[in-house]
């Protein structure tokens, strides 16, 4: 049976729930001998979360988060050529030119591609343990509510 | 893994804008650029350092590659409401930069102009004011006559006016509005 391709959308957020050790040294040993250039300057620091207030819709910073992206171009050995980006919420610079290098070789399926789509796979199954967890965890912070209009009723009666 | 030109990196990067300040400070004196190849000009050295996300650029002489915008993260305006104008020093161009205002003098246009030659040349300008001993000498090659002119009208509402950075190949010498040029 034909599995689905994984959704380029989804690349990122399945390797960036791996080990970044992982990432990076797979990264790093598929493109030796590669030339890897920057086609924007690979950026890390912290980004400010923007919300409208919804009484009039005026904005505010609700607090911070670190943000880091890179875009870049990957000429192969062989002088194939493509481009990849990725932009994560964490500010390692190197696990998001990792991750950027990533989108690039599976894009193009260059020389090592099934490895990275492998590391995807495993990345999605720990994002859907990740998510079983989190269900689990609220559902167990429901309040049932129901139960507050019994004790509206008694009150009454008194 | 990635491999990013020096002109791009935060060290040089740092150097060079203690070189800009220097130039600032002592018009007419030639400063040479750092880690400057055939690949990376010196224009494109100091845009390296000065341009970001919150500054405009326009480049009506088309100086600048495709490639090098992203690169710059700059955002491309008019010629009349570009923070910077990067222009060929040997063609002319009619146009108003922005001046600034009473209020905000800072608000003006920097002209980088990129000529042929820088220290030694068919041209030789006098220059007197702030940050110069006397008088100062500048000799060039490359600038077209009508850019002096229009230095000299965008200047007369001081302290409205443009400040210039003149590169050559790896060199670069800055003219700030307050700096008087005559040609000898």
């Amino acid at each position: 049976m034909n599995q689905e391709p994984i959704k380029r959308t989804q690349w990122v957020t399945a390797l960036s729930a791996l080990p970044a050790e992982q990432v990076v040294s797979l990264c790093t040993e598929l493109s030796e001998g590669w030339k890897i250039r920057p086609k924007s300057i690979p950026q890390s620091g912290l980004g400010l979360l923007k919300l409208n207030d919804s009484a009039l819709n005026d904005p505010f910073y609700l607090g911070e988060i670190p943000i880091s992206s890179a875009w870049i171009e990957v000429t192969t050995a062989e002088g194939q050529q493509t481009e990849g980006a990725a932009q994560l919420m964490d500010d390692r610079l190197e696990l998001v030119e990792a991750l950027a290098l990533c989108d690039a070789i599976l894009a193009t399926q260059l020389p090592g591609w099934e490895k990275i789509e492998a590391m995807v796979k495993q990345g999605l199954q720990l994002r859907e343990v990740i998510k079983i967890e989190r269900k689990r965890l609220l559902a167990h912070t429901q309040v049932n509510f129901s139960l507050l209009d019994d004790v509206g009723d008694d009150n009454a009666d008194t | 893994m990635l491999t990013l030109d020096p002109i791009w990196q935060p060290e040089t990067q740092q150097a060079q804008f203690r070189l800009l300040l220097e130039a600032m400070s002592y018009p007419g004196r030639c400063y040479s650029l750092l880690n400057i190849s055939e690949e990376n000009s010196a224009a494109l050295a100091v845009l390296a350092v000065l341009m970001d996300s919150e500054v405009s650029l326009a480049d009506p002489h088309f100086r600048l590659e495709e490639g090098d915008w992203p690169l710059l993260q700059v955002n491309s305006k008019e010629l009349d409401e570009a923070d910077y104008i990067l222009c060929d020093g040997s063609k002319t161009l009619d146009f108003l930069p922005k001046l600034g205002s009473l209020a905000c003098p800072e608000q003006s246009a920097t002209l980088i102009l990129v000529v042929e030659q820088l220290g030694q040349g068919d041209i030789n300008l006098k220059l007197t004011g702030p940050g110069i001993n006397g008088v100062n000498e500048l000799r060039m090659n490359g600038l077209a006559p009508h850019w002096l002119t229009m230095r000299s009208d965008s200047n007369g509402t001081f302290p409205l006016g443009v400040d210039w950075i003149l590169v050559d190949k790896t060199q670069m010498v800055a003219l700030p509005r307050t700096t008087q040029v005559e040609v000898m």
